[in-house]
């Protein structure tokens, strides 16, 4: 029952760099569009569900994350350029400033808003962690959901970057072969992107029921 | 010679079109149709039905002709004639359905619209579906509520429908007409029986082990008769004059809150232990605990079934809203009769008749 | 001895174990973690949590991950394996495997041995259907039986989609492989522990919501309906990754002067289901995780109590559920296309018009998907616009029909098993296709929804735009995959038994929808009258059964025993067709290159492609 024949030297067939790198390119933003699907959905279930309305939220807080979500993007920005022009130091640097602002704006959803370790602190008239639960009615199962479905792909991005970065140490790209730097760095903007979206969605839209 | 094939299969076609609808209408046998929604519908059936017929003649009729006469002889290995296609033919092909497609959704628009247009003389009924049963309320004459669904013939009725745990769905065949009864919103459905005669509504949307058997009787009576039926229920004692046994046997049933769907009085299990004995028996409970039946434990058993789960059953079964329910209908009670009443205690009180 | 040592060291075997493994890691580092916290005992998170991490564990000990965990430390890897050395050549269909055809042809047999379980579901069930009366099956077991038929046989489906795409389109544009074959392999091997996830449901429980799942029945089913929402949404990923993989390399790796419309007309039905796949895919997967979540941690989405709403769910789920009938499909109705020319000896009529009408019949498949919450407590201003979309998918689909009318027509047809079958399919498709519109339109869907009638459409549209053209295609490129011919008689027995035995299945199945027989109902009411239909049903279900059976013994017998096939036994013009059987390692050993049209029967002394000579520089 051999279907497939004879092994052939598989030089000769292997896909050249330039076809594969347009190759990697489309199914990258061909998966991002395919999530663009994703997030719809949870954004349609939050305008079904809440309508007009939306849970109370610390405003600070989402503003704070948020900006620093876009700095990181800026960063991501500068690290990517960097590699394309050999500049290794600020190209690892960049990374590692977008990881962790990265993981800042984790913390900020995780820690405060979703506030996992039940503290308080009120600091300059602003309550610096939320107390929404997930079982709030469909406040919180949206915001849970929404926020957590987010906070996913951050953290995948931030691995995503690390280990770009640790490979990036071991001097894996040049500026003529980066794809690896330049996925994540798409894959990040592309997170930041999902959360312009969400922010106002979640903190903006609508009035405090 | 070409023309002669696309003639011939053009005739047979016709043929076997005219043939088709009536072989169709054979072996798909609409129920006997028993409300006013159910002549128009009918006859958007019948409009389908030729439609089926035709198109289901035109490319079969061709296709096996070809298969048939142009069947490739054994040794002849030359190819067929160079066509590459025809625009005009594929666009004829494709307007033609298109015209045929917006006429159907006008017509199904203009049916559609007609069978559920609100009628100036509604009688309502609300409805309440629940696992696994139906109840049947009278706003119109002081609420009489019901186990079966009794109607006046040709009178237009609405339906106010819930449901209080999953989405059924209210169907009765003879009426040709369905509607989902949705938790947490009322839905409406509109009709008007025309022939007296029995039927039974049939829960069309899966809700559960006992979904088959979901299933309420429906009788359509003269207007008399429809009188008569709310002059004997009005004539009822009321739940103050009976005595809590005999609430509770009402409380059990389809009409009160569905027991029955799950708890037999006759030793059989349906979903839940039957309720032959149980007042005083020994129950072996999931976590191998054993307890003795007693007021205290039914009452918990009622009004929080999921605190302790008798062994072989499950939990997340039985509702868990009886307490709310059972207030609400205390309150109306109270209002209307002006005496407190315990569901609960009259549940006990059947459930202790049951030991003999 | 030696085959089961094999057997037991494959992907398949290790990949089960990670599962086992991860799956008992996963429950009890949940577990542990609620008892440290002092909430109450509910063994459903740590299931959910089980289960997801059992799918890795899977991947994990199948060996798909090996590969990009090495580039995570930075280490290159070797695409291109060939056979498996010092080991027989069939362990290379156990074991991960990036070549393209091994892949397809993993996914081809993996759904027929679904196929077989979900079928054997059906007619054990069809047992207790055939009297009135509880017999066989308690009211429980019959639920688990059909909702996992359902879910089952739609895996099928999705498999066989896999199997068609993967081994014909690279072969059919002239590719070495697809463009991502790591992926490739993914998607494969991810569907594997999603069916063992659905199956584990049917113990644990079993369920009782169908094949859609609605809330908030799911949240009072039994605990194995966790088990089959993750399936289902485990199955996802394959899709997901499956169609972007596919969409790219039909993008970029066609053969030079392979235009789009000289692409073979297989390919485009492909790339349609493909988007169908890629992006609906992603709100089925949002419905069931929100399903998964409600019920195990208490987040409300669509339990009204909480304040959620039940036809959200149903909106999110078919929003998929709808597109996804027609992905099933696109790919049979591309077979019936490519075989229709070669076995007419005729070009394919109207070849832009077909091409187009799939691309037309997934989009327009987007905008329907209320069609099946008719009766669900929308507005009529809501209805009625999907109403009329749902009526529009006739006019593509029509198209095709009457294509494929205008390509047998005056054609040299012969009528060998393979062509046999793209008949059968377009009759039964055809019924399937004209018995929709009826449920199309509202008022007389008012009748028939959650009736038998649906269920004899859709096993119409299922059987003749999935069953009986993934057949088709068996058959027809037998030779290719295995180099020998199939038993011309056995497929012709095969066929000659199945097609009365699905018209009896289905007309009886409509019939008794219209007289008032209700859907996933495990008994039904004597006065109906549909007693008789019911046991003609259960006899054309054996006869359907037995027929498969014929046809997977035919397929293994054959493999060893049969002649020699010609290269080419079709005389067709496709490009796998111009080379050897069974397909070289890596496709063509000179690229092709496009000069003509597919289809050009009948026209003497144009080729469609031309092998380069061997590059001279
Ligand atoms: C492979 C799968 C497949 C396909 C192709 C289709 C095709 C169609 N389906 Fe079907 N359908 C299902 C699988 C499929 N369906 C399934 C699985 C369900 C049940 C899900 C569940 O609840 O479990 C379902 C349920 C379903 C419903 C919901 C019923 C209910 O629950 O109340 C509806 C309602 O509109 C519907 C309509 C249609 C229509 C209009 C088409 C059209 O695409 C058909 C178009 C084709 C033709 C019409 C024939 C050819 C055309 C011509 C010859 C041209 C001229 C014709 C005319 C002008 C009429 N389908
Ligand atoms: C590809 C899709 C597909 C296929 C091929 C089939 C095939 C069959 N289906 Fe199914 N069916 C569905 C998809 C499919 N079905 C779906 C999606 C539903 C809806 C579920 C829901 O409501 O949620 C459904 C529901 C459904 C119902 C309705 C149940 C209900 O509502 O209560 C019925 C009833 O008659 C039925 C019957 C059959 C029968 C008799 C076959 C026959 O063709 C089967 C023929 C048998 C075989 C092909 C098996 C042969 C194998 C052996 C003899 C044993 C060998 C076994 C091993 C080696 C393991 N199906
Ligand atoms: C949808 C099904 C269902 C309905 C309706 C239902 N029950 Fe139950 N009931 C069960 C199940 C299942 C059990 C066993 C599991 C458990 O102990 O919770 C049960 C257990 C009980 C018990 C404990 C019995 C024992 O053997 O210890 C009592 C008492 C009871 N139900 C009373 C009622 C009353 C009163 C009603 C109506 C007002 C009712 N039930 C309606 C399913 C139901
Ligand atoms: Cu209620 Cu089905
Ligand atoms: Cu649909």
């Amino acid at each position: 029952m051999s279907a497939v024949t004879t092994h052939h030297d598989a030089h000769g067939h292997e896909v050249p760099y330039e076809v594969q790198l347009r190759s990697n390119r489309l199914g990258l933003w061909l998966f991002c569009f395919s999530e663009v699907f994703l997030f719809l959905a949870l954004l349609v279930a939050r305008f079904y569900l809440w309508g007009n309305t939306r849970p109370e939220l610390s405003q600070v807080l989402g503003l704070l994350t948020t900006s620093i979500l876009l700095v990181s993007s800026f960063f991501m920005n500068r690290a990517e350029t960097a590699i394309a022009h050999g500049d290794r130091k600020t190209f690892l640097n960049g990374l590692l400033i977008t990881a962790l602002l990265g993981t800042l704006f984790f913390v900020g959803v995780v820690v405060m808003e979703w506030n996992v370790f039940g503290l308080e602190l009120e600091l300059f008239g602003v309550e610096w962690f939320g107390h929404l639960r997930p079982t709030d009615g469909v406040f919180g199962g949206v915001f849970f959901a929404m926020t957590g479905m987010h906070a996913l792909h951050v953290l995948s991005g931030i691995v995503f970057i690390l280990i770009v970065w640790a490979n990036g140490r071991k001097g894996h790209f040049s500026p003529e072969r980066h794809w690896g730097v330049e996925a994540c760095a798409i894959y990040w903007h592309y997170v930041d992107v999902v959360w312009v979206f969400f922010y106002p969605a979640l903190y903006l839209i609508g009035h405090v029921a | 010679m070409k023309k002669k094939h696309l003639l011939f299969a053009t005739g047979l076609t016709i043929i076997t079109s005219i043939l088709l609808y009536f072989l169709l209408t054979a072996i798909y046998r609409l129920p006997t149709s028993a409300s006013a929604e159910a002549g128009p519908i009918d006859q958007l059936f019948h409009i389908h039905f030729g439609f089926i017929a035709f198109f289901f003649s035109l490319i079969m009729v061709f296709v096996v002709y070809a298969a048939l006469v142009f069947r490739r002889r054994p040794d002849d290995e030359t190819d067929g004639p160079h066509i590459h296609g025809h625009t005009g033919l594929e666009i004829t092909w494709t307007v033609i359905p298109v015209i045929i497609v917006l006429g159907l959704g006008v017509y199904g628009t203009n049916v559609l619209v007609d069978i559920t247009a609100p009628q100036p003389n509604e009688m309502v009924v609300k409805v309440h579906a629940r696992q696994w049963s139906w109840s049947f309320e009278y706003p119109d004459y002081e609420n009489i509520s019901s186990a079966e669904l009794i109607l006046p013939a040709n009178q237009p009725i609405r339906l106010e429908m819930d449901s209080e745990d999953v989405i059924h769905s209210f169907w009765v065949p003879e009426f040709r007409v369905k509607q989902d009864v949705v938790p947490g919103r009322t839905t409406i459905l509109r009709f008007t029986p025309t022939q007296a005669g029995d039927y039974k509504v049939r829960c069309a949307e899966i809700c559960g082990k006992q979904h088959a058997n979901m299933l309420a009787p429906v009788k359509v009576l003269s207007d008399q008769e429809f009188t008569a039926w709310v002059d004997e229920r009005l004539a009822q004692p009321l739940f103050a004059e009976l005595t809590p046994e005999e609430r509770g046997e009402i409380w059990y049933s389809a009409e009160g809150f569905g027991c029955a769907a799950c708890h037999s009085v006759d030793g059989t299990q349906i979903v839940g232990p039957t309720w032959l004995g149980l007042f005083g028996r020994e129950e072996q409970m999931d976590d191998g605990s054993t307890i003795v039946v007693d007021e205290t434990y039914l009452r918990e058993s009622i009004l929080n079934p999921n605190a302790k789960i008798v062994s072989g059953f499950n939990a997340n079964i039985m509702p868990p809203n009886y307490e709310q329910r059972f207030a609400e209908k205390q309150a109306e009670i109270l209002a209307a009769e002006g005496v407190e009443i315990d569901i609960v205690e009259d549940l006990i009180a059947y459930i202790k008749t049951l030991n003999e | 001895m030696k085959a089961l040592w094999y057997f037991l060291t494959s992907s398949f075997t290790r990949g089960l174990i990670g599962q086992a493994i991860f799956t008992a890691i996963g429950m009890t580092f949940v577990n542990a973690i609620r008892s440290v916290m002092g909430l109450e005992a509910n063994a459903e998170p740590g299931v959910v949590f089980g289960a997801l991490l059992g799918v890795f564990g899977f991947l994990l000990g199948a060996g798909v991950l090996t590969d990009w965990i090495k580039w995570i430390f930075g280490k290159e890897t070797p695409l291109r394996h060939g056979p498996p050395q010092g080991k027989p050549e069939w362990t290379r269909y156990l074991n991960v495997d990036y070549n393209h055809k091994v892949i397809g042809i993993q996914y081809g047999y993996t759904s027929l041995l679904v196929l077989l379980v979900g079928g054997l579901f059906a007619l054990i069930f069809r047992i207790e259907l055939a009297q009135p009366g509880m017999t066989l099956l308690t009211n429980d077991q019959y639920n688990t039986l059909f909702s996992a038929h359902g879910i089952v046989m739609i895996t099928a489906m999705l498999l066989g989609v896999g199997a068609m795409v993967n081994y014909l389109v690279p072969l059919m544009i002239g590719a070495a492989d697809m463009a991502f074959p790591r992926l490739n392999a993914f998607s494969y091997w991810v569907g594997i522990p999603a069916v063992v996830l659905i199956l584990a449901g049917m113990v644990v429980g079993g369920w009782d919501t169908g094949w859609v799942g609605y809330a908030p029945l799911t949240f009072r089913a039994p605990l194995g309906v966790q088990l089959f929402l993750l399936g289902f949404y485990v199955n996802g990923f394959s899709s997901i990754a499956g169609s972007i993989n596919l969409i790219v390399t039909v993008a970029t790796m066609r053969a030079k002067g392979m235009t789009l419309f000289r692409m073979p007309i297989f390919v485009w039905a492909a790339i349609a289901a493909a988007i169908i796949q890629m992006t609906a895919t992603q709100t089925v997967g949002v419905a069931l995780l929100m399903n998964v979540t409600e019920r195990a941690i208490g987040l409300s989405f669509f339990n009204p109590a909480n304040g959620g709403d039940p036809l959200l769910y149903q909106h999110l789920f078919w929003f998929y559920s709808h597109p996804v009938v027609y992905l099933f499909i696109l790919p049979g109705l591309g077979v019936i296309s490519e075989l229709l020319p070669v076995f007419s000896r005729k070009p394919l009529f109207g070849y832009k018009w077909i091409a187009l009408s799939s691309l037309g019949i997934a989009l327009v498949g987007f905008l329907v998907w209320a069609h099946h919450m008719f009766v669900a407590g929308l507005d009529n201003s809501l209805r009625i616009p999907f109403m009329i979309s749902t009526l529009f998918v006739a006019v593509p689909t029509g198209v095709k029909f009457f294509s494929w009318v205008g390509t047998i027509w005056e054609g040299k047809i012969s009528l060998e098993t393979p062509m046999l079958f793209v008949l059968g399919a377009i009759s039964v498709f055809l019924i399937g296709g004209v018995t929709g519109p009826i449920l199309g339109t509202i008022p007389t869907d008012m009748h028939l929804h959650d009736t038998y009638w649906v269920v004899g459409h859709f096993h119409a549209t299922m059987f003749g735009g999935f069953i009986f053209p993934f057949f088709a295609a068996i058959y027809y490129w037998y030779p290719k995959i295995t180099g020998r011919m199939y038993k011309e008689s056995l497929g012709k027995l095969h066929f000659w038994l199945m097609v009365p035995g699905f018209w009896v299945m289905s007309l009886g199945q409509m019939a008794t929808g219209i007289m008032g027989m209700r859907r996933r109902i495990a008994d039904y009411d004597p006065a109906l009258g549909v007693q008789n239909i019911h046991v003609l049903i259960t006899l054309a279900a054996f006869v359907i059964g037995w027929s498969v059976l014929i046809m997977v013994y035919n397929l293994v017998s054959s493999a060893r025993s049969q002649e020699l096939a010609d290269p080419n036994p079709w005389r067709s013009r496709s490009p796998e067709w111009q080379i050897p059987s069974p397909v070289p390692e890596f496709n063509y050993d000179v690229p092709f290159e496009v000069v003509g049209d597919p289809y050009d029967y009948g026209l003497s002394g144009v080729a469609y492609i031309r092998m380069a000579p061997a590059s001279g520089d």
